[in-house]
């Protein structure tokens, strides 16, 4: 599903006198395959961010490739990987990432307002999403009117409305209590197991990482350990 | 993402900065509004020049003053007229002699001394001279005589010092009352024939009148006659048009051959500036209103441009007021184009949503200046006239027009506005674009 062979990602920091070279990551290589939850551990700084915004298309490896099916995404212009996330890539953030002016409803509807769908299939597909996320009674509010449960609620349902085939998420529950973090990862299995969804989800909680199928740690850029759970 | 739904969006960004929005609008009304009142300023003084030329000539007449040749200016005889009635889009060439001499002329017991032309009625007809009353001669000795040429009939046996009110016009008690139409009219020429006056009379019958000239202030007291009579009246002078040879002259001046006024005429002014174009060729000096107003247009087009550039100037200010808001507005936004673009929204569609609001905001203020410069328009060949009137003491040319706003300034306008608007709004459109997802979703813009 997911190939990365050999990815590299230098930060070239300071003025040109003074340069300094950052690896934070180091000839990276992983496979995912269809229908896995993976979850990638390490402590800040490690590199884990990294690798899934240059699997998400939001940064460009120094090298290496990235293959999503049999397609090379790292060739992909801004506005190839654009249309390519519409399509196939959902995200899930820690903070949400919900637009403050637009109601629960809009938020979601969003990724098929971007794909061109009429809005009577929009509200169909955006209604029966907030019904599955359970939160159909609050699709008129505002973001600022919800919990931080119910917002990433939301951020999982826009993603959803897509169907993508993966979804990248970092932190999803990073900025929840223990109690709606237990609900959101059972959300995340819920949907992995029903519709088949691979998760790549980006932790350094021990809970998140143990729903996960398959468990990556990094330290320092690279892979040090790679670990399959049945 | 459609139109609709990319048209939704810039509805929803607007509301949230609704007095930015109303100030920036209202900056691009003034300025459409400016440039349409400056510049109609040009295309009404230049739609009363026009109107005031067409008024007392026509469109479809050509002066044909002559044929250079070798330098030399020739009179028209003729063999031109008839190279030019060959011209396919001439419709008619109407040729006048001037009689050099001015004939008194006798009616019953009231006469006057007019100035006498001889006419060319087949082709005055074919050019359609226009009469108020009965028709163009047929015979050789009927003639038509101009719109005033019964103002100027006096009695004779009044005193002149009677004959005259306050304004130099014969006192209405003194007019000739009766219809002319009909009327046989003596035609008295003279002569010095070996030192001594002679007179010869010829009668002549009145058929019709000529059309008032268009101006009012335009008098047309002539006497149109024929060849024939022309004829006459040399073999009587025998001297060429009549002309009186004094006692003291031994000859009489050399009178060129040819006709003192020679028209064309065509059935528009298109036709008449492709004659025009002919004729130049042909080395004949010609002048037409056609000519006239082509130059009017030139230099009333030239100011016109002016105009409507100073005006432009207004609305480049008034985008920097565009410019400013669609930037502000990107900044505002950027965590929200950052969210988008993570979702998936191609930064075409990004850079048209803000390409849309600018758009939109300069289409609103076009249509309120537009709005408001028909007002002021309005008002201004209202007031204007009056205010000049009264500082000047002065009447203004009937159908004056100050300002005037026709499709094409309204067009021009609004195409100019839209256009800067769009310019102003492009850097920042492109700007989303370029917006870094991750730095954007962090707030870190």
């Amino acid at each position: 599903m997911i190939e990365i062979n050999n990815i590299h990602q230098t930060f070239i920091l300071g003025k040109k006198q003074n340069e300094t070279h950052l690896h934070v990551l180091n000839d990276v290589s992983l496979s995912i395959k269809e229908g896995e939850i993976v979850a990638i551990t390490g402590k800040s700084g490690s590199g884990k961010s990294t690798l899934l915004n240059i699997i998400g298309g939001f940064m460009k490896p120094t090298s290496g490739t990235v293959h999503i099916g049999n397609t090379n995404v790292t060739t992909f212009s801004e506005g190839e990987f654009a249309d390519y996330r519409l399509q196939n890539i959902g995200f899930i953030f820690q903070n949400f990432q919900l637009i403050p002016s637009m109601t629960a409803f809009e938020n979601i509807e969003l990724p098929l307002v971007l794909k061109g769908l009429n809005e009577k299939e929009r509200k169909h597909i955006t209604e029966q999403t907030l019904q599955k996320v359970g939160l159909l009674d609050y699709k008129s509010h505002y973001p600022s009117e919800l919990s931080g449960g119910q917002q990433q609620r939301i951020s999982i349902a826009r993603t959803l409305v897509m169907e993508p085939p993966i979804i990248l998420a970092d932190e999803p529950t990073g900025s929840l209590d223990s109690e709606t973090e237990a609900d959101i990862l059972y959300l995340i299995k819920e949907l992995n197991q029903e519709l088949g969804i691979t998760f790549l989800i980006i932790t350094h909680d021990e809970e998140v990482a143990r729903v996960a199928t398959k468990q990556i740690h990094i330290h320092d850029g690279r892979i040090v350990k790679e670990e399959t759970i049945q | 993402m459609n139109l609709k739904d990319q048209w939704r969006f810039v509805k929803s960004n607007m509301r949230r900065s609704k007095s930015r929005i109303f100030m920036t609008v209202l900056a691009t009304a003034m300025s459409v509004a400016f440039l349409i009142v400056l510049a109609s300023v040009g295309f009404g003084l230049h739609s009363t020049f026009i109107q005031d030329l067409l008024e007392d000539r026509t469109v479809t007449k050509i002066e044909i003053a002559g044929l250079e040749q070798d330098g030399n200016v020739q009179p028209i005889t003729d063999k031109e007229i008839k190279e030019i009635e060959a011209i396919d889009e001439v419709k008619a060439v109407t040729r006048q002699q001037n009689l050099y001499q001015t004939p008194n002329y006798t009616l019953d017991n009231y006469s006057s001394q007019n100035q006498t032309v001889v006419a060319h009625f087949p082709s005055e007809i074919e050019a359609g001279l226009e009469l108020t009353e009965g028709r163009l001669p047929e015979g050789s000795h009927e003639i038509v005589v101009g719109h005033h040429f019964l103002n100027h009939l006096a009695p004779t046996d009044v005193e002149v010092d009677d004959l005259y009110d306050e304004n130099n016009v014969i006192k209405e008690k003194f007019q000739y009352d009766e219809n002319l139409i009909g009327k046989q009219i003596e035609m008295e020429v003279a002569q010095y024939i070996e030192g001594k006056e002679q007179k010869e009379s010829i009668t002549l019958t009145i058929t019709g009148i000529v059309e008032p000239p268009s101006k009012g202030w335009m008098e047309d007291q002539k006497v149109y006659t024929t060849e024939e009579v022309l004829n006459e009246i040399e073999s009587f002078t025998n001297t060429p048009r009549g002309e009186i040879v004094m006692p003291d002259q031994s000859q009489p001046a050399s009178i060129p051959k040819g006709y003192d006024a020679v028209y064309g005429f065509a059935d528009s002014m298109d036709e008449i500036n492709n004659i025009s174009e002919i004729l130049k060729e042909q080395n004949y000096l010609v002048y037409s209103v056609a000519d006239e107003i082509k130059n009017i247009n030139l230099v009333f087009t030239i100011a016109k441009i002016g105009l409507i550039f100073i005006g432009t100037i207004a609305i480049i200010i008034a985008s920097i007021g565009i410019y400013n808001t669609m930037t502000m507005a990107v900044t505002e936004r950027t965590p929200d184009i950052g969210i988008m673009k993570a979702i998936g929204a191609h930064p075409k569609k990004i850079k048209q949503i803000f390409l849309l609001e600018s758009s939109y905001i300069g289409l609103i203020g076009a249509v309120i200046g537009t709005a408001v410069a028909y007002i002021i328009s309005i008002l201004l060949n209202i007031t204007l006239p009056i205010i000049i009137e009264s500082a000047l003491e002065e009447q203004l040319p009937e159908g004056f027009q100050f300002s005037s706003i026709p499709l094409s300034l309204i067009l021009i306008s609004v195409t100019i506005c839209l256009l800067v608007t769009i310019v102003s709004g492009l850097k920042p459109a492109k700007r989303a674009t370029q917006i870094d997802v991750l730095k954007a979703m962090r707030r870190e813009i």
